[in-house]
């Protein structure tokens, strides 16, 4: 019998115990890890193998957890060789029992991106390798897994390296969370999303502590549940366990009615443990619990459900925006992530992402800032694009389930995005126009989005992930165009079911006081079923007017979001009002708002070079003496930089208002090499460089040499900062000092180095620098000014 | 497992340059705020693990040999703030460097007094046993590619989950790996400081004729 026709006729399956516990109890020595042992002890993993079957056990896993080429370096063994053995060794106890082989894949053993340094591609590759190796097991399955970026990687290198059915399983702590912070809701949302069979949890916890989490799961998920829970909680240090087989399987019992379907023992636990939930399942009907959330959309830690108006920040856009458009030309992710934060303060929960712009490479963008915005912000994101390759990549290197934005009734889009959709696990935003155009009438657009509905259907989406935008034309052009519109929406909610979703500042191009018209419209939009308004969270009464909704709708129950996000309003301290403080000593004493005021004021009167040479300049050369000396501390530093930046800013709008000169005294490469990600050093550099009216290019943490080498030739970049923080990657200092020396676009004609390269780092000395061959060694950011002035003027 | 409940301001502090400073009334504000800030994003996690020696895997060099001689024991500490305060330090640089940096020391600070924590749990369980301070894979010429090793053998990844990368970065970054030698004998008032540490050719500290507190 195969795997899913076992899923499907039988009410319970059984799992095995810990192999891990078994080969303890042998007494069993390896040399290098337990995996070894299928070479050097077939006969040994085959008995425990059969010990499990001999229990009850249904499924075994093969004995191949770390059996990846990062934790079998040094064994002497290749994946494919250990995997080979234990999938043989599995077989060979299951013969002739009917009982299945599991490929039992654990993680990698590297943390990923961004809390550690694995890519996302290298994890897949990992993962590739050891799936391609395990050719005779009957199902694959991914346990003990805490970064839900990293299951998403193996799960993907499953699907698309062989055709076994998947099952999962995380490692949840007390607190309700992985290590990673990721929750059992969007653990389960994902998974589902992804193709799974089964999911669930293993390891950590014994079968009572984790009533919650599963709890939790069962509710965002119809698929079966597994839980393969330790035996009690270990002593840290001793590893002795503490429940007994008896009463593991009668914790196990009270979690069935959450539609556990899959059952075995993780650490601790024994054949006895198996053979006891045997007992206990033994004339039992396995209890169905059907989801009961609606259509959620999550990133790892934050699940959003679609049961109530939920906000999606619209501003991750550079269409008509100049200041957007230059970030992107310079790869200024900064940029991004501070859009990113601001929407979520004002109030989004979704955040739609779109970088296309005709000078960039999409593609690669999409891939950065999704990967950037989830770093630092835990609301699930919007993939923006009219390019199904740009959509497909941002699908893939998203964590969690996102929504595609969008697709629409021409056959060209439907049979080119839902596919995505379906494979990535997605909610998409279904346009209703098609080759003909925006139809004028709601029956026109609700047609269309029918036909949306059905086609992703067919698919296997569920309707309520697809989010109807019905379209908001523009009332001055054609007073009739909102009636249709909200028609649409309401017949779409009511009659198909959908969720629906809408960009609402379109309605009031061409009057005066849109915000009034815009605020109108939403509210009359809500009113209709509008669950996913697309604008700007940070207009006041946009936000408010969304806020307000839910509450009179008693979907805020108790009025407490209402509540926290206007009642605890502590008036503002009004730092501007003391606009007589002099720009010197705002930027001395880190006042930002007084220093921008001071600079407007100064800017009447005065030449802006003038500023910035005479007051500003000065002032900074203060500040850093003054740290320099011991006088103040590293954060005010900071913000005596910062404020300067807002001066700067007051000044660069001044002159451009004005078409004169630019104030950038060149530009500098600043990157915290390969394999780093201590970037807290490089980050308070380029502050400070800015601040001296340096133009600095950031590539970031963990950047490899090539990125140096091709920024500096493409954007003719004459000096290069580079950090490490650690003896080991002084070593990619200096890769990446010698590949742009080397570089023959970097170099005079007579042979000599067009770059001025400056290092610094903790553990970095002058004499090492020099040896490595880097221009300068700068001991912190004010020596890196200096530096900067003494190479750049 | 282990609480902390307050963070040394005086330590969090000299990781703030300011030797020579007093934190005005605007800096102070800053110090409480992160100090609370911090605690709460605090997951502190501990391992340890005695092993007999002589120990060949773990005793390379002549810094550890002469850190543990006269022990019949070392202990293999691991111990980690986990993800969270990471993650609030990598958010906070985004939108306000200044206060990150103070966050960043604060969980420098304290990643120290949950080592401070764990050590002293490690003496009570070996009663009548003298115990040297920690030596961590770095200092002097114990190589940094021990980390692995370390977690290898307390399988530190699923328990507290403490990994390290290719270039041996402990991740979550603020964790700490340490070798405590356990001794029948009182162990000579050793210190760490400034002759096992590799810095100090250049040090700032020193320079100014101060000390890290290492």
């Amino acid at each position: 019998m195969d795997f899913k026709t076992l899923l499907k006729t039988k009410d319970f399956i059984l799992l095995d115990g810990a192999m891990g516990t078994m080969i303890q109890k042998s007494g069993a020595v390896y040399e290098h890890s337990p995996e070894t042992l299928n070479i050097t002890e077939p006969g040994l993993i085959q008995s425990f193998h059969r010990a499990y079957i001999n229990a009850g056990a249904d499924i075994i896993y093969s004995n191949t957890f770390g059996a990846n080429s990062y934790k079998l370096e040094n064994s002497g063994y290749s994946v494919s060789q250990i995997t080979g053995a234990a999938i043989s060794n599995a077989k060979a106890a299951a013969k002739g029992t009917g009982a299945l082989v599991a490929h039992d894949i654990g993680p990698v053993g590297m943390l990923l991106e961004p809390a550690g340094s694995l890519s996302f591609d290298e994890a897949y590759n990992y993962f590739k390798e050891q799936i391609l190796a395990g050719d005779g097991a009957d199902l694959i399955v991914f346990e003990t897994m805490t970064d839900l970026y990293e299951l998403k990687a193996a799960v993907l290198a499953a699907k698309e390296n062989s055709d076994k059915p998947v099952i999962a399983t995380m490692t949840f702590e007390k607190n309700g969370r992985t290590f990673t912070g990721v929750s059992p809701a969007s653990a389960a949302v994902t998974l589902t999303g992804l193709g799974v069979e089964a999911v669930g949890v293993n390891c950590s916890l014994g079968p009572d502590e984790l009533e919650p989490i599963v709890a939790e799961m069962t509710r965002f998920t119809d698929l079966p549940l597994i839980v393969k829970a330790n035996a009690g909680l270990p002593d840290p240090n001793s590893n002795e366990y503490s429940i007994m087989p008896e009463q593991f399987a009668a914790s196990l019992e009270g979690l069935l009615k959450y539609g556990v379907k899959i059952m075995g023992g993780c650490c601790g636990t024994t054949p006895d443990y198996i053979s006891e939930i045997g007992k206990m399942l033994g004339g039992k009907a396995f209890i169905p619990c059907p989801k009961t959330s609606d259509s959620t959309v999550c990133s790892p830690s934050a699940a959003v459900e679609i049961n109530g108006p939920r906000i999606i920040g619209e501003r991750i856009n550079p269409t008509g925006k100049k200041q957007f458009q230059q970030a992107l030309a310079d790869n200024n992710i900064d940029y991004i992530l501070t859009q990113a934060l601001q929407q979520v303060g004002g109030g989004a929960e979704i955040l739609d992402v779109n970088v296309g712009h005709p000078e960039i490479d999409e593609k690669k963008m999409m891939t950065a800032a999704v990967k950037a915005i989830q770093s630092v912000c835990d609301a699930p994101l919007q993939i923006d694009s009219t390019k199904p390759d740009v959509l497909e990549q941002g699908l893939r290197y998203y964590n969690g389930k996102p929504i595609v934005n969008s697709v629409n009734g021409e056959e060209k889009s439907l049979s080119a995005v839902l596919p995505l959709v379906k494979k990535y696990g997605a909610s998409v935003v279904g346009l209703t126009l098609d080759e003909n155009g925006i139809p004028k009438t709601a029956e026109g657009r609700f047609k269309i989005a029918k036909r949306i509905v059905s086609r992703a259907e067919a698919l296997g989406i569920d309707r309520r992930d697809v989010y109807i935008d019905c379209l908001t034309l523009t009332v001055s052009a054609e007073q009739d165009a909102c009636r249709q519109t909200l028609e649409a929406l309401h017949r779409v909610k009511t009659e198909l079911g959908c969720k629906t979703c809408l960009g609402v500042s379109n309605i009031s191009f061409g009057l005066p006081n849109r915000e009034l018209v815009n605020s109108t419209f939403l509210t009359m939009a809500l009113e209709e079923g509008l669950d996913l308004p697309i604008m700007n969270p940070n207009v006041e009464s946009m936000t408010g007017a969304v806020r307000a909704f839910r509450v009179l709708r008693g979907i805020d129950k108790n009025s407490a979001d209402f509540i926290s996000a206007y009642n605890n309003t502590a008036p503002e301290r009004k730092t501007s009002q003391s606009s007589d403080v002099d720009i010197f000593t705002a930027v001395c004493s880190g006042l930002k708002s007084e220093g921008a005021a001071a600079a407007e004021k100064l800017l009447k009167t005065t030449d802006p070079m003038l500023i910035v040479n005479e007051m500003l300049i000065p002032a900074l050369d203060k500040v850093g003496e003054d740290f320099e000396k011991g006088k103040i501390f590293l954060p005010q530093l900071i913000q005596s930089a910062n404020t300067a930046q807002e001066c700067f800013e007051v000044i660069k709008k001044h002159l451009s208002n004005s078409g004169g000169e630019n104030v950038s005294k060149g530009k500098i490469i600043l990157a915290t090499v390969k394999g780093d990600i201590h970037d807290i050093g490089k980050n308070i550099v380029k502050v400070l460089l800015d601040n001296y009216g340096y133009t600095v290019v950031d590539l970031g943490k963990d950047v490899d040499p090539q990125l140096v080498v091709d920024t500096a030739v493409k954007q003719n970049i004459k000096m290069i900062g580079l950090s490490a923080l650690m003896t080991t990657t002084l070593k990619s200092m200096e890769d990446t000092i010698s590949l742009v020396r080397s570089a023959k676009e970097l170099q005079n004609p007579d042979g000599s180095s067009k770059c001025v390269i400056f290092v610094g780092g903790a553990v970095l000395t002058k004499d090492y620098a020099m040896k490595i061959g880097a221009d300068y060694y700068c001991r912190d950011a004010k020596e890196s000014v200096d530096t900067a002035k003494k190479v750049l003027g | 497992m282990i609480s902390v409940k307050h963070l040394s301001h005086s330590e969090a502090l000299r990781y703030l340059g300011g030797a020579n400073a007093e934190p005005d009334e605007k800096m102070l504000e800053l110090i409480n705020d992160c100090e609370q800030q911090i605690l709460k994003c605090l997951r502190p996690k501990f391992l340890y693990k005695a092993v007999d020696l002589p120990c060949e895997r773990l005793v390379k060099g002549n810094d550890i040999a002469k850190h543990l001689e006269g022990c019949k024991k070392a202990v293999l500490l691991c111990a980690t703030l986990g993800a969270d305060a990471d993650k609030l330090i990598r958010v906070t640089q985004v939108s306000n460097l200044a206060r990150a940096v103070v966050l960043d020391s604060f969980a420098t600070v304290a990643i120290e007094q949950v080592c401070d924590s764990a050590e002293q749990e490690i003496a009570k369980a070996f009663p009548g046993l003298y115990m040297t301070f920690r030596f961590s894979p770095g200092y002097g010429d114990y190589p940094v590619s021990l980390q692995k090793y370390f977690l290898g053998e307390l399988d530190a990844g699923r328990k507290i989950g403490l990994s390290v990368n290719e270039s041996y970065i402990l991740i979550p970054s603020k964790s700490v790996t340490a070798v405590i030698g356990l001794s029948e004998n009182p162990i000579e008032k050793r210190k760490r400081g400034c002759a096992v540490c590799n810095m100090r050719g250049e040090c700032q500290y020193r320079r100014r004729g101060e000390h890290c507190g290492f």
